[in-house]
């Protein structure tokens, strides 16, 4: 009983980091622009093949480049992508909502189509950056060094935004998008650049939850569903365009799951923080940290 | 770029006019005995787009007799999704309140089938199953609307995109009743494939029938008031009218054609599982026929689940493209009507044959 606590405690502060990385792009991209991007499991599904075409032997002539190079690369890759699909397509349609959303789906599927052209259906195998796994004798319980790097890396980008968005005034420029277009405006911030710089942000959360996600579970075109539906349901909880409701909705989530798992079932993960979403949504609309969608 | 080829387009299209104009007006009597007849019930149109209506549906009507086998079957499966999309349509195309939670409207009609004939009685009758089925629709329906509909804009979206997942999770805990990942076998399947033709009518009569009904809705106040949400929804409210209450009208309007188009889906295959039924794929391609057609028009839907089903079953099938590249042009497709056209293709036509008409008073 008490091994199997401990366990959950383990396993949920990892796998809610992770959580955490793609919530975070999610729900920035929609405090600053009021776009909803749907293709945000995509682009976590853009880090985790690029990294896999980047690590994989066969490529620049049998070279093989190192996983850490490789995860770097994608990051950078998935971030350059997140750009693109701001400056290439939702920057022409973002005062229509839904076209913009409807527009994002169908990158996303897309996406998926173009992947599974290429690759095939069948997973891809991707080498760990850290491989081996740690052993908690005392728990009785395995934690692959994937899942500590993914935590790690969590806490130090989360910190590293964090300072980026309340200590540089280039930071604090897209805080104060977000809270107010209009006066952000006013005050002489250049939202075009403050756009161009959440979307690139966003893309790199999502490129290192992509690497993480695709070393621990199979990398397949349909692997971006989960973590986009992960995504909602956290940020809707959290508040949407919060990014510490992200957070916290991202830990209350991961335990959640991971506690299913653990003491109700393998085919029950899911089911309880529907019920949780359905709740707050009833007793509290706006999320826990959301304010009131400002109107233009 | 787009207003300056609109205007040119428009150009092109008033010279044109003192061509057809003659033509149109040719064709007015007989647009005119329509007008009076059915007009007040399904909009008054001028020659060419009376032309445009009835050649079409002579068209589906004639199919079984002058297509082929494989045209009839995927005209079959064009129909089924043209209720799908029409369905969808009153309430998200109306309304502005975008649901990706209508594949659980026709999935569930179609699960609701799928056990009563495997859990209650495998004798039923299609007389029992049918309505049964349509009133679950309905259920659910209410069941996603009454707590989805405190939010707004695309809060809402989300909502509807996790109901589905709901609803794929729930399978499995209960897959003593649903089936689980394999879902249900054995309903009877009321697409003949020795006599196409005759079935081909059971599928289409019913999508007619869907329309008709749904274009004399959307053109009553009902309509007009859903449209009026979608536009200002502060406004409705000021103006005395409870918005909540015709929102959640749209979503009643709404389930009975998802509950037949989900049933037609369920006796089509003679099968049930949720990887096709449940999906929210299949809510996606509800939107993007509707998209492609031109959203909030009932007709518009209806011509782009055909235009989609045809291009991906005949055309791209003929050029011999794998399923992937198929979808793939289809996605990218929707994608540039989404960017380059928004009102859609057949809203397009429609305004497009009106000026072609000339002026008509």
């Amino acid at each position: 009983m008490l091994d199997q606590i401990l366990s959950v405690l383990l396993l949920g502060a990892v796998v809610s980091a992770i959580y955490a990385l793609v919530a975070i792009g999610f729900t920035m991209i929609f405090g600053v622009g009021g776009v909803l991007n749907l293709a945000h499991g995509g682009l976590i599904m853009v880090g985790a093949y690029a990294y896999v075409v980047l690590t994989s032997p066969s490529i620049l002539g049998g070279i093989t480049i190192p996983p850490v190079a490789g995860f770097a690369g994608a990051v950078l890759i998935t971030a350059l992508a997140s750009y693109l699909l701001y400056a290439g397509l939702v920057k022409y349609i973002e005062d229509n909502i839904i076209i913009t959303f409807l527009s994002t789906v169908m990158v996303a599927l897309l996406l998926t189509e173009l992947i599974h052209h290429e690759f095939g259906a069948s997973p891809q195998g991707a080498p760990a950056v850290l491989s081996g796994s740690l052993h908690l004798e005392g728990v009785g319980t395995r934690i692959g060094y994937m899942y500590l790097l993914g935590f790690v890396l969590s806490w130090i980008t989360i910190g590293l935004l964090w300072y980026y968005v309340t200590q540089t005034d280039e930071g604090r420029s897209i805080l104060a998008t977000s809270m107010s277009e209009r006066g952000a405006q006013l005050t002489g911030v250049d939202l075009t650049s403050v756009k161009s710089r959440t979307w690139l942000i966003a893309g790199a959360f999502a490129g290192i939850a992509g690497v993480i996600l695709g070393t621990v579970e199979p990398t397949t075109p349909a692997m971006w569903l989960n973590p986009l539906a992960n995504a909602f349901i956290i940020v809707v909880i959290g508040g949407i365009g919060s990014i510490k409701g992200s957070v916290v909705a991202a830990y209350l989530i991961g335990y959640l799951q991971q506690f299913t798992i653990e003491f109700v079932g393998q085919g029950y993960v899911g089911i309880p923080s529907l019920i949780v979403l359905v709740a707050v949504l009833l007793l509290l609309p706006e999320g826990l940290y959301g304010r009131e969608f400002a109107h233009e | 770029m787009s207003s300056e080829t609109g205007r040119s387009s428009e150009a092109v299209l008033d010279r044109l006019s003192t061509v057809t104009g003659p033509v149109n007006r040719a064709l007015q009597p007989l647009a005119n005995a329509y007008n009076r007849l059915l007009g007040g019930y399904f909009g008054e149109m001028n020659g060419l787009q009376f032309v445009l209506i009835v050649g079409t549906l002579v068209g589906l009507l004639t199919a079984p007799l002058w297509g082929n086998y494989a045209l009839i079957q995927s005209m079959v499966a064009a129909s089924i999704w043209a209720i799908l999309a029409m369905g969808w349509d009153i309430q998200s195309g109306y309304t502005g309140y975008i649901s990706f939670g209508h594949s659980v409207l026709s999935g569930g009609a179609a699960y609701t089938t799928a056990m009563l004939i495997h859990n209650v009685n495998p004798e039923l009758p299609l007389l029992v199953t049918i309505p049964v089925s349509v009133l679950a629709a309905l259920g659910i329906g209410l069941l996603i609307a009454l707590p989805s509909l405190r939010l707004s804009g695309p809060y809402f979206s989300l909502i509807t995109f996790v109901a589905v997942l709901i609803f794929y999770r729930m399978m499995n805990p209960f897959s003593e009743y649903t089936g689980g990942e394999t879902g249900l076998s054995g309903l009877e399947k009321i697409f003949d494939v020795t006599a196409p033709a005759a079935s081909y009518y059971l599928f289409l009569l019913p999508m007619l029938a869907v329309a008709a009904a749904l274009l004399i809705v959307a053109r009553s106040n009902i309509g007009l008031i859903l449209v009026a949400i979608r536009e200002n929804e502060s406004a409705v409210e000021a103006a005395g009218i409870n918005a909540t209450k015709f929102k959640i009208w749209s979503f009643v309007l709404s389930s009975i054609p998802m509950g037949i188009g989900g049933v037609l889906l369920a006796h089509r295959f003679g099968n049930v599982d949720p990887a096709t039924f449940i999906v929210v794929d299949n809510s996606i391609e509800m939107i993007a026929m509707a998209v492609v057609g031109g959203m909030s028009s009932i007709l518009g839907p209806l011509g782009g689940a055909f235009l989609i089903i045809l291009l991906e079953d005949v055309v791209l099938h003929a050029l011999g493209l794998e399923a992937e590249l198929r979808w793939a042009i289809l996605w990218a497709i929707v994608l540039a009507i989404l960017v380059f056209a928004r009102d859609g293709l057949f809203r397009k036509l429609w305004h497009g044959l009106e000026r072609l008409g000339g002026d008509r008073r």
